[in-house]
């Protein structure tokens, strides 16, 4: 390994230079989010297992769905499942060589998190009855 | 991911496209289902349309997570740990689409 301190030369990559981007954000928040979905479908399995074949599982998620703690972890499955499928949306384009410009880039990442905000909290409001 | 670098790329994307469409269906009736009681809720998924979309959704869904958490587990683990995180990275898919297939299995053809 160079040794950047005693040569004199810059170290690279420099893990302390950097700046808050935006599109930094949404890439790891995509990751974040690809998670959350993850233990998301893994619950919803127990659900559909309890719904077809096992009653009492079916009662003990649908406890949890109806406590605080069940009301937290709809609303982020619901955030989350927007985010990642909008800003999958982006990575296709970005697939097609599109979009790639750091104004455009940086621009649909707003777009994503805010539409994803606003999203979630119209399903969330309709969902709940909100709207009857 | 060696030499598998290609299609699990390709296959990454190919989940995407399938489950963009399904997602958007999904996000509408999701609330909804989630917090019905068992009576309703099993109605709902035995409607055949709502079957048939869950079903592909969990199996494509699925997929396109265990691929997914597999970038992230060979990105970030390096020890020992990598490959029990792999191997339970796939128990956990294979339990989605085992548990899924069976339970709409169950109420389509069984119930």
């Amino acid at each position: 390994m160079a040794d950047g301190a005693t040569s004199g030369r810059p170290l690279s990559p420099h893990l302390q230079i950097w700046r808050f981007t935006v599109t930094m954000a949404a890439s790891i928040t995509h990751r974040g989010a690809g998670m959350a979905l993850y233990g998301g479908l893994l619950l919803m399995t127990l659900w559909v297992v309890g719904l077809a074949l096992h009653p009492p599982l079916f009662d003990a998620v649908s406890t949890i769905i109806h406590s605080p703690v069940g009301f937290v972890i709809i609303a982020g499955f619901v955030w989350s499942l927007l985010f990642h499928l909008m800003n999958g949306l982006r990575h296709l384009y970005w697939d097609s060589g599109r979009g790639l410009a750091p104004k455009t880039a940086t621009m649909t990442a707003w777009l994503v998190y805010i539409a994803a905000t606003i999203l979630t909290a119209v399903i969330l409001w309709a969902g709940y009855g909100g709207g009857a | 991911m060696s030499k598998k670098g290609t299609s699990s790329f390709i296959i990454q994307r190919a989940t995407a496209v399938m489950l963009a469409p399904i997602a958007v269906w999904f996000l509408f009736g999701i609330v909804g289902a989630l917090t019905a009681d068992y009576a309703g809720a099993r109605a709902w998924l035995a409607e055949p349309l709502n079957g048939a979309l869950i079903g592909a959704f969990f199996i494509a869904g699925a997929w396109h997570m265990r691929i997914g958490m597999e970038e992230i587990i060979v990105d970030y683990i390096h020890s020992w740990l990598k490959d029990v995180l792999l191997f339970l990275n796939w128990l956990a898919a294979l339990g989605v689409i085992a548990g899924a297939a069976w339970s709409l299995y169950t109420i389509f053809f069984a119930g």
